[in-house]
């Protein structure tokens, strides 16, 4: 179990007292505890130098009762099992100051081996009241390739250094013969050593604020306000969204379209939810054995508290509005209402050491979309469509001048359409997430972009239309290779409720000749001077069956070069029968009839879920046998 | 008063339009000090309170209006228009294939992790069927790869037309190198749709990325022609001879020009009143000897804080108006949602919660005549005795019971059994924290510590406030102006003519020669000068600013540095290059002097013109000694401080002379606005009749912030 008696006895107390905290306090603690995430943030990002921290902002802050409870939710973060149970808190000191990275080793808290987290005691009055957390993506601690995310690494050993929880800081010094090692691991170690710094700097300072606050209201006034913010997210999730989800068992399953060694191979991960009342179960069982490749996620630590806190967020879709979803705190309070069962050690999510991990984003993310997808068929379709994922694509080679370059950019897809909202376009799901300006772009590299746009047709038809994908065009002005690591390559986001699903992901090189398309894992493609080569990014699943979409909705999204007319009349039933100066004109009489015709012609009600009608086929063709193929 | 230009030179007026006041200071002419007034706001046409003030302090100091030799003025004209107006006649040309550049915009998702799923997206401020391509293109030096295709223009300019278009944007790719294609564009379209406004991209912005600067140039487009009809209207309804007079408009980076000049790019004054507040407060605090400030403006709706490091206020060009990001260099100003009219509420889950929402001015406070129905701030400050029972200046009563009324069945909807009081007490604690927590946030983004600022505090309800904000953030000064709720309008006066310029042109270190940039940097200079010769400042009073925008290498944020002055020599270059390695040592904690190369991304100029400014007494700020003692009280009411009532001295501003000392609790009561010396913290009255607050208990007690574990 997850107290021991005493704990739990404390526990209980702290319910007591949180029923009568003062309301002014609870205000000023809970005001406080997001402005000191805030603070830490602001501070590693004032001081971090890897680009993956500083420009793409990988890097995540986490502040935890002394129960190890995690308090803010503004984003998701670490959690602090690991340390407390390789070092008990009663003998830590003020100072003391924990490091650790290895997937296998943090019970769950780290998904792969960049992501190196620094954890500090948070003392008052002698004894621990917090602990405060960051970790951050580290562009290189060593492994095969430079930037630490092989993606053809066959075991975690290829791909970097683990440190398992450690003690870095000992009473305020810092442990040199394990610094000594770890920067050697790493191909940047100046660049390593002073992120590490500016993570310890930024949760010290943050600890101490954490002080202040225990200095100034007392240790039992903030400890209930702490327990009232996780009641008050717990009653929320209990009588606010879950009644909404009937009683019942709902399943559904996904995929991972590749490892890059067994394409072409579905990786399946699947879950079965069962609802009763106050309780949701998390069943993962039949999801496929471990990847060869790095796509592993080693879920299965702390009665899977993390999954919990990653996916219950998508929870708040339930809520009667956006506007109130997206007032509703995550926060540790959510966690007792979930159980999950993991499959037995050896799946895709309870992987066996050294299976490698670098690249597990991509199982987070249909994470998100499986949890995402129960919860559609449990209430009648009242949730988003599937949305866009991670992925990057990128030019490296020599300039004209023979200098070196790489250019890595994550691009965004579209979001799902929504019972109230069509999806939006052209988003990224990693908050603060930033593309590239195309004048960025031209002035930095040898590319030139020639069109940034969106990808027409490419959202889901739906009554709510899914966000469109981008359409971004370069041409390589000198001779230069391409990169690609991207899921959704087959597989499109899934329609809800009669919404199509969106089109997938795809890379087109030499987009204007042979217009040859990429995979998903790709690397060393060469590409010539000149030749274009062409992204589509995802668009979201639609919402709503499309032929219910507002006539003059369809109208606009052919004149802004979202839907063509061609897609208008075959999704939509909507006959456009002139355009003038681009502006469509509808014939209303033949959209009529065509709607009238599309509805007779179908010989069932329209589905919860589509997957679109590439699945089934896909399956059959790749029944799971697939050949082993090294790269390069 | 001005030395130089003395009472012969006539009157200055500052007239600063607030969403509840339109407040006017006058300098000079026959007058003594610093002369002030209040009129209430006319949000339905602000030129006429413009007016109604301008000729009630003329009237009051004994002046005629031939006496008043210029006015500046700090207006939210256009910030209202693109906050409440609705933008339905605007269009935007763009380079062929970048069609779709504002629904794209940057793919971010504001927030946590998840929120993608509902947040949406909220509307273009051009929807894409009135965004037209145009086929042209230039490389990123701005080198012809693609000629302009005039019949492309012409289709766009038809399509403008024919759909009654009546202002346009236009921003093509790679244009802030070579304005050539987007000015010719412009000839094109005045050519073909008479009347229509047009904003280039070039001409507003010419900075590099692409969204921001098509934003930028956007929203300058659909403000002109509101701006244009503004300041025609103000003119027209100046008394006679005030026409013939200079009319300054303050611009968001904290200089003025002239409302000809700004009327060519509105969308410089969007941050117009509160860039004066900080220009205001700064002049203050330097006069007193504080070089380090936080300042902060606490108004009816809201409170701005902005970081003042070695006299200069802090600027940012990430800033945004509303949801439109503005790419203008502007005084960087935070908001929190603790102004006077900020409504306390209880949420959902039954908790307690104080703004964003508020009262504004209308209805405004449950204790102001026909007040709202919701208790904020100012009721709590009633409530308890903070703020006297009646409104600015006298007079008209405040309505303290219905405010109690109000808080009371705030704590009935709460539960726990506060009294009125304590849940005041507690509403006004809880605005502190949020102020605190903004504060230190801004300062550790800036890594800097607070404890080494002192905090000015302005706005009608800051100084009720900002004594208590010190002791939470462990500042050894609070500063509290004469005339506090007028010091965004002191600060119309204490103003120079600004005239800023930008060039985009990536640049690495190596092939920078000083030629080149000496060519660059002439070029902005004979910008930035004839821009203010053009006002009427002579070219030997003009003093010009070199910077630079650099960053390392891969970086793809930029430092802004100063570039020494004198001509442009390799030395030269190289103290560049050391004042940026310093600069991001000192913002950054780090830096790569020896082992990375730099590029240099824009090449700025800030063209300054002195304005004779009323003197603050600089030099005669710490009288001989603090021995005095308050005068008596005026009088005494009960303000509930902690957990009591008690029975408090009462001063008024005016009573209290240089040198004078005394310790809280005492309140101190003046025009519009009222500050609170909370028990036993030690004030005193310096030689410009600021108020000095320290702490309690002195210095914090605090620990080091960041300290090695």
């Amino acid at each position: 179990m997850r107290w021991t008696p005493d704990q739990e006895a404390d526990i209980a107390l702290l319910r007591e007292r949180a029923g009568t905290v003062d309301p002014i306090i609870l205000q000023i603690v809970e005001g406080t505890l997001n402005s000191i995430e805030r603070e830490i943030e602001f501070a590693v990002e004032r001081t971090a130098r890897s680009p993956m921290i500083r420009e793409a902002h990988d890097y995540r802050v986490g502040l935890f009762d002394r129960f190890a409870r995690k308090l803010t939710g503004r984003s998701y973060s670490a959690m602090p099992e690991a340390v407390l149970r390789d070092y008990p808190p009663e003998t830590m000191k003020p100072g003391d100051a924990f490091f650790m990275n290895d997937t296998y080793d943090t019970e769950g808290a780290i998904g792969h081996l960049p992501d190196m987290c620094s954890t500090v005691p948070t003392f008052h009055d002698g004894s621990i009241v917090a602990y405060i957390q960051v970790f951050g993506h580290h562009d290189d601690i060593g492994g095969k390739v430079p930037g630490s995310m092989p993606g053809t690494a066959l075991s975690v050993f290829e791909e970097g250094l683990m440190i398992p929880p450690i003690k870095l800081y000992d009473r305020g010094v810092r442990n040199d013969e394990a610094f000594k090692i770890i920067r050697r691991n790493s191909r940047v170690p100046e660049m390593l050593e002073a992120d590490v710094d500016s993570e310890m700097q930024a949760i010290l300072m943050g600890s101490a604020r954490m002080t202040e606050l225990f200095e100034r209201f007392g240790r039992e006034t903030v400890e209930a306000c702490f327990q009232a913010i996780f009641d008050r997210t717990r009653d929320i999730f209990l009588n606010e969204l879950m009644p909404k989800i009937a009683n019942g068992t709902y399943y559904a399953e996904d995929y991972v379209e590749h490892d890059a060694f067994t394409d072409p191979l579905l990786h399946k991960i699947c879950v079965t939810m069962t609802k009763t009342d106050g309780k949701i179960v998390l069943d993962f069982n039949g999801t496929d054995p471990q990847a060869v490749g790095p796509i592993n996620w080693a879920a299965d630590y702390s009665e899977g508290r993390y999954l919990i806190k990653w996916v219950s967020p998508i929870m708040r879709n339930l809520a009667d509005t956006p506007e109130r979803a997206a007032e509703i705190p995550c926060n540790e309070g959510m966690v007792d209402l979930f159980e999950v069962v993991f499959p037995p050690k050896g799946s895709l999510i309870t992987p066996i050491r050294p299976a490698p991990t670098n690249a597990r984003a991509f199982l987070l993310l249909r994470s998100l979309s499986l949890f995402a997808n129960v919860l559609a068929q449990a209430v009648e379709g009242r949730m988003p469509a599937d949305q866009e994922t991670i992925r990057y694509t990128g030019f490296y080679g020599y300039d004209a001048n023979g200098d070196y370059f790489l250019s890595r950019e994550v691009l965004g897809g579209g979001g799902g359409g929504r019972y109230y909202a069509d999806g939006s376009d052209a988003i990224h799901v990693v908050p603060d997430s930033r593309n590239q300006p195309a004048e960025y772009t031209e002035t930095q590299y040898p590319l030139r972009v020639e069109r940034l746009a969106l990808a027409e047709d490419s959202g889901g038809a739906g009554e709510f239309r899914g966000g469109l994908g981008y359409l971004k065009e370069y041409r390589p002005l000198v001779d230069c290779f391409t990169l690609v690591s991207a899921d959704r390559v087959r597989l499109g986001c899934y329609g809800v409720k009669g919404g199509s699903s969106g089109e997938p992901f795809g890379v087109f090189v030499d987009a204007e000749g042979e217009n040859r398309k990429l995979g998903g894992l790709e690397d060393e493609i060469p590409v010539k001077s000149g030749e274009l080569m062409r992204v589509e990014t995802t668009g979201g699943g639609g919402w709503g069956d499309p032929l219910d979409r507002d006539m003059e909705a369809v109208r606009i999204d052919v004149w802004q070069g979202k839907v063509s007319a061609d897609a208008a009349a075959k999704a939509y039933g909507v006959v456009i029968a002139a355009v003038e100066d681009g502006e469509p004109f509808i014939d209303g009489a033949a959209t009529a009839a065509l709607r009238r015709k599309m509805r007779a012609e179908r010989n069932t009600g329209v589905p919860i879920i589509d997957r679109g009608a590439g699945v089934e086929t896909i399956r059959l063709a790749n029944p799971g046998a697939g050949e082993l193929k090294r790269y390069g | 008063m001005d030395g130089s230009h003395g009472k012969a030179a006539g009157c200055r007026i500052g007239i600063d339009t607030g969403g509840t006041f339109t407040d006017i200071v006058l300098v000079g002419g026959a007058s003594d000090g610093i002369q002030v007034t209040k009129v209430p706001s006319t949000p339905e046409n602000p030129a006429i309170a413009l007016r109604r003030g301008v000729e009630e302090i003329v009237e009051r100091t004994g002046h005629s209006i031939g006496d008043v030799a210029t006015l500046c003025h700090g207006t939210t004209v256009a910030t209202n228009a693109l906050l409440q107006g609705e933008i339905d006649n605007l269009a935007l040309i763009v380079t062929e294939g970048f069609r779709h550049v504002l629904e794209i915009a940057r793919q971010s998702v504001p927030e946590g992790y998840g929120n993608s799923y509902f947040w949406v997206k909220p509307d273009r401020i051009v929807p894409v069927h009135r965004v037209f391509e145009i086929r042209e293109r230039l490389d990123f030096r701005g080198n012809e790869v693609r000629g302009l295709d005039e019949d492309s223009v012409r289709d766009a300019a038809r399509l403008l037309e024919k759909y009654g278009l009546s202002a346009v944007g236009v921003c093509l790719l790679h244009s802030y190198a070579n304005p050539a294609h987007e000015r010719r564009v412009r000839e094109i379209l005045e050519d073909a749709c008479p009347g229509v406004t047009v904003s280039l991209s070039s001409d507003v912005w010419p900075e590099y990325r692409e969204y921001e600067r098509a934003m930028t140039t956007l929203v300058d487009a659909f403000v002109k022609p509101v701006m244009r009809r503004y300041l025609s209207d103000v003119s027209e309804r100046l008394p006679g001879t005030l026409r013939e007079r200079p009319f300054l408009v303050m611009q968001s980076s904290g200089g003025v020009l002239s409302a000809g000049q700004v009327a060519a790019k509105p969308i410089s004054t969007a941050l117009s009143g509160p860039a004066a507040g900080v220009i205001g407060a700064r002049a203050v605090g330097e006069a007193a000897g504080f070089k380090n400030l936080i300042t902060l403006d606490a108004g009816g709706t809201s409170t701005d804080i902005c970081l003042v490091e070695g006299g200069a206020p802090q600027l940012t060009t990430d800033a945004s108006i509303g949801p439109f990001p503005v790419r203008l260099p502007m005084i960087d100003i935070r908001t929190v949602g603790t102004g006077g009219g900020s409504i306390a509420w209880v949420n959902r889950e039954g908790r307690l919660k104080v703004g964003p929402q508020s009262a504004g001015a209308s209805p405004g406070p449950m204790c102001y005549p026909d007040g709202g129905d919701a208790p904020t701030i100012t009721d709590a400050s009633a409530v308890l005795g903070r703020i006297p029972p009646e409104l600015i200046g006298g007079g008209i009563p405040l309505n303290v019971e219905r405010a109690r009324d109000g808080i009371s069945a705030l704590g009935e909807e709460l539960g726990g059994g506060l009294s009125a009081e304590r849940l005041a007490a507690g509403i006004i604690e809880i605005a502190n924290w949020n102020q605190a927590n903004l504060i230190r946030q801004m300062t550790i983004e800036r890594g800097i510590d607070p404890r080494d600022f002192a905090l000015l505090s302005f706005g009608g309800s800051g100084p009720a406030q900002s004594p208590a904000v010190i002791e939470l953030l462990g500042i050894g000064t609070c500063l509290v102006p004469p005339n506090p709720g007028n010091l965004s309008a002191l600060g119309l006066l204490m103003v120079d003519y600004r005239s800023d310029q930008v060039f985009t042109q990536v640049t690495d270190q190596d092939d920078l020669t000083p030629a080149a940039a000496a060519e660059i940097y002439r070029a902005l200079e004979t910008a930035a000068v004839d821009t203010l010769a053009a006002d009427g400042v002579a070219a030997g009073d003009i003093t010009v600013l070199r910077q630079a925008d650099i960053r390392y290498q891969g970086q793809s944020m930029e430092v802004r540095v100063e570039v020494p002055g004198g001509e442009l020599t390799d030395a030269l270059l190289d103290r560049m290059a050391e004042n940026f390695h310093a600069a991001h040592e000192r913002t950054f904690g780090y830096c790569y002097r020896d082992s990375q190369k730099i590029e240099l991304v824009n090449f700025c100029v800030s063209g300054l013109g002195p304005v004779p400014k009323p003197e603050l007494n600089a030099g005669k700020t710490v009288p001989a000694d603090f021995s005095a003692d308050f005068p008596a009280p005026s009088g005494t009411r009960p303000v509930f401080f902690g957990e009591a009532w008690v029975e408090t001295p009462v001063h008024l501003r005016g009573n209290l002379e240089p040198g004078m000392r005394a310790a809280g609790p005492l309140v101190v009561q003046e025009f519009g606005s009222t500050t609170v010396v909370f028990p036993g913290q030690p004030v005193s009255v310096d030689g410009n009749r600021n108020l000095l607050i320290l702490p309690a208990h002195g210095a914090s007690g605090q620990r080091e912030l960041g300290e090695a574990p």
